[in-house]
């Protein structure tokens, strides 16, 4: 038994890494400028002479497919986490909140700092350093919010925690337009494109930005995933098995808050990733976390990296958000979910 | 006994407050006019004086937008709870105003010059097609219009139609302009549209108090409602029109503005009881009071600029959303 779910689950993930490697594929070949499969790979593999294709592929293509992919993996893992704490198939961080305390901050950031303005320099590179910390800081502010209003004489109440993500959402919401719109035009357009989850300004410094938070986060969390299959059971019992279960909890928790801070801060507002690759890779990979997690990631990345290509290929040249392609895919998936559950 | 004397204080008073606030709004703004200058300029209205001028054309229309916007949003949310025994309904929560959004949008970049009636028009079938679908969802789902489900769908459709709007207009590279349109639009109120939507928004408000009756016997429930002879799927009806005159022509005019549908209908409940007869028409007294007060302190917050009125509304919206939440939880009948 045990022996078939880690065949079926290396099965699994070669065969959404395959996928991965498809979609991968086509988004770098395709675009407004179409690069033939041959040049693609000469040009990856630095044999290529062609400064025009070098040009697309190094600073336009590869770099925003990394973000979407480290954002995609980030995100599901984050969403992994908190379903799995709160044992509640419904959330995700965009769902509870936290994105969007995230968001504030980071779109605060952006008024104070002005960055978008200015040309590249010394500046940028620790404003993209210092970027995620700040939202980290919203985020955290909002699921401690969200904490303090659903907990009621010590036992937290799962709706009351989707209502008031809800309205903390929508609070932040406001102060998001509300400082928003006392940007300048210019900025304004950079945090509205930021805002819905839109990724093609994407460059390396945003992706090496990222990649500290995902594998240190993602690393512990990784390592305490048995963890998450004991919070399946009721609370005495976790505490009866003899683990600190509060303590656990918190520290997992934040580690998922600053992977989202992270992925928000690049990415934007990008919902629902956290929602669709939890349930898809427990479909695909049964109850257990320490598979669950990995094939989330995967999932997740391979989910990002298809959004963002349909959103640049189908209005082909104007681009659209890949956030709102997830969440036109995303919200039909989750009412499905939402009528299966009792 | 006790709730009616509160309906009547109510109902004596709040006429004055609403008075007041719409003198502060008309007197106090990026530039401050003496009473006596506003007055002068409506017994004896002069085109070359300029703060007759402010006076006729942006100050007064908005004070009037402000009330009678605040008090059909307050009965639309008034009715909204009423007919679905639900708490948390509401027009900013179900949909309601992000379908009329949705629809304003798209006419907005595919239909460049629509006339005033066209786009009232138009943003009252959004706001049906809003809670059509989720209301349709709804009932759709086991459970589905209880308050936690219905805030749910309603929130995650809202979503749904606002980021297909915000597509929609970055696609054609107008987004500023759009948020800018419907966050905003209350500044700017135009007296043409303004005198449209009146006997619309007056309509709408006769029908809700109509309707109010039957809504207090839907209120007892689905059952009840039926044995005591009521014909329940026509009083739907007839409170959906409503509603979607209300908050239509609301949108039309002011733009997304919300929370306002929401803490209004409660606060006139404490106030006066289960009676909708009573709550509907101080909820809008109250509603009316509460968007011109909000309005007036939306040029407050950040002199001399302004701020959206939905941000004030939201800001005190809030921290009274989180409170229903914190005391009624997730139960069905909580009202």
């Amino acid at each position: 038994m045990l022996y078939n779910q880690f065949i079926r689950f290396v099965l699994m993930i070669t065969l959404f890494l395959f996928l991965t490697l498809v979609v991968f594929y086509l988004h770098v070949t395709n675009g407004v400028f179409d690069i033939p499969v041959k040049d693609a790979f000469k040009v990856i593999l630095g044999m290529s002479s062609d400064d025009q294709q070098k040009l697309v592929m190094y600073q336009f293509r590869l770099p925003r497919i990394a973000v979407a992919a480290l954002a995609g993996i980030g995100l599901a893992i984050a969403g992994t986490v908190v379903q799995g704490v709160t044992r509640n198939g419904l959330a995700d961080p965009s769902i509870l909140g936290i994105n969007a305390g995230a968001g504030t901050s980071i779109v605060l950031f952006m008024f104070l700092f002005q960055f978008a303005n200015k040309p590249f320099q010394l500046e940028q590179v620790s404003s993209i350093l210092v970027m995620p910390l700040f939202g980290f800081v919203g985020g955290l502010f909002a699921a401690i919010l969200i904490w303090m209003f659903s907990v009621k004489k010590g036992v937290l109440d799962m709706q009351r925690l989707i209502l008031s993500g809800i309205a903390i959402s929508s609070g932040f919401g406001a102060l998001t337009l509300y400082i928003s719109l006392k940007m300048n035009g210019h900025d304004y357009e950079t945090a509205a494109a930021w805002l819905v989850g839109s990724i093609h300004q994407a460059n390396w410094q945003y992706a090496t930005g990222m990649l500290p938070w995902i594998i240190i986060l993602g690393g512990i969390i990784m390592a305490k995933a048995h963890l998450l299959d004991y919070f399946q059971l009721e609370e005495a019992s976790v505490i009866g098995i003899g683990i600190a279960s509060t303590k656990e909890k918190t520290i997992l928790l934040l580690c998922a808050i600053g992977i989202v801070s992270a992925c928000v801060s690049v990415s934007g507002g990008i919902g629902f990733i956290g929602l669709l690759s939890p349930h898809i890779s427990r479909r695909l990979v049964g109850l257990k976390h320490q598979y669950i997690l990995p094939m989330s990631a995967v999932v997740g990345m391979f989910l990002l990296i298809t959004a963002d290509f349909v959103a640049k290929s189908v209005f082909q040249p104007i681009e659209l958000p890949a956030g709102v392609v997830v969440s036109i895919i995303g919200i039909p998936y989750f009412l499905y979910l939402l009528s299966k559950t009792k | 006994m006790r709730n009616n004397r509160n309906a009547v204080i109510i109902l004596i008073l709040s006429p004055f407050f609403i008075l007041m606030s719409m003198i502060a709004s008309i007197m106090y703004g990026a530039k401050t006019i003496d009473f006596q200058t506003a007055w002068q300029a409506i017994v004896h209205y002069d085109f070359g004086n300029v703060d007759h001028v402010i006076i006729a054309t942006g100050r007064i229309p908005r004070a009037i937008a402000a009330a009678v916007v605040g008090a059909s949003l307050a009965a639309a949310g008034a009715i909204m709870q009423g007919v679905t025994r639900n708490y948390l309904a509401s027009p900013s929560i179900m949909g309601v105003n992000d379908g009329s959004v949705f629809m304003i949008t798209l006419a907005i970049v595919f239909m460049p010059h629509l006339t005033n009636s066209e786009l009232i028009i138009l943003s009252m079938i959004g706001s049906a097609f809003g809670a059509g679908l989720v209301y349709g969802f709804g009932s759709l789902f086991k459970d589905g219009l209880s308050p936690v489900r219905l805030a749910i769908i309603g929130t995650v459709i809202g979503t749904f139609l606002s980021s297909t709007a915000t597509a929609v207009a970055m696609y054609f590279q107008v987004s500023q302009n759009i948020t800018a349109w419907y966050s905003t639009k209350i500044q700017t109120v135009d007296p043409p549209m303004l005198y449209l939507s009146l006997p619309i928004l007056g309509g709408g408000l006769l029908l809700a108090i109509a309707v109010s009756k039957a809504v207090t016997i839907a209120s007892l429930g689905e059952e009840t409602a039926i044995g005591l002879g009521q014909k329940t799927k026509w009083i739907k009806v007839i409170s959906m029109l409503s509603v979607v005159c209300l908050t239509g022509v609301s949108v039309a005019l002011v733009g997304k503005i919300g929370f306002v549908g929401l803490v209004v209908p409660h606060i006139s409940r404490f106030l006066t009881g289960s009676d909708y007869r009573v709550i509907v028409p101080c909820a809008a007294f109250l509603g009316a009071a509460f968007l011109t007060l909000c309005d007036c302190l939306s040029r407050m917050v950040n002199f001399p600029f302004e701020t959206p009125v939905g941000v004030v509304t939201s800001l005190i919206g809030v921290p009274f959303f989180l409170y229903l939440i914190r005391t009624k939880g997730g139960n069905r009948n909580a009202l």
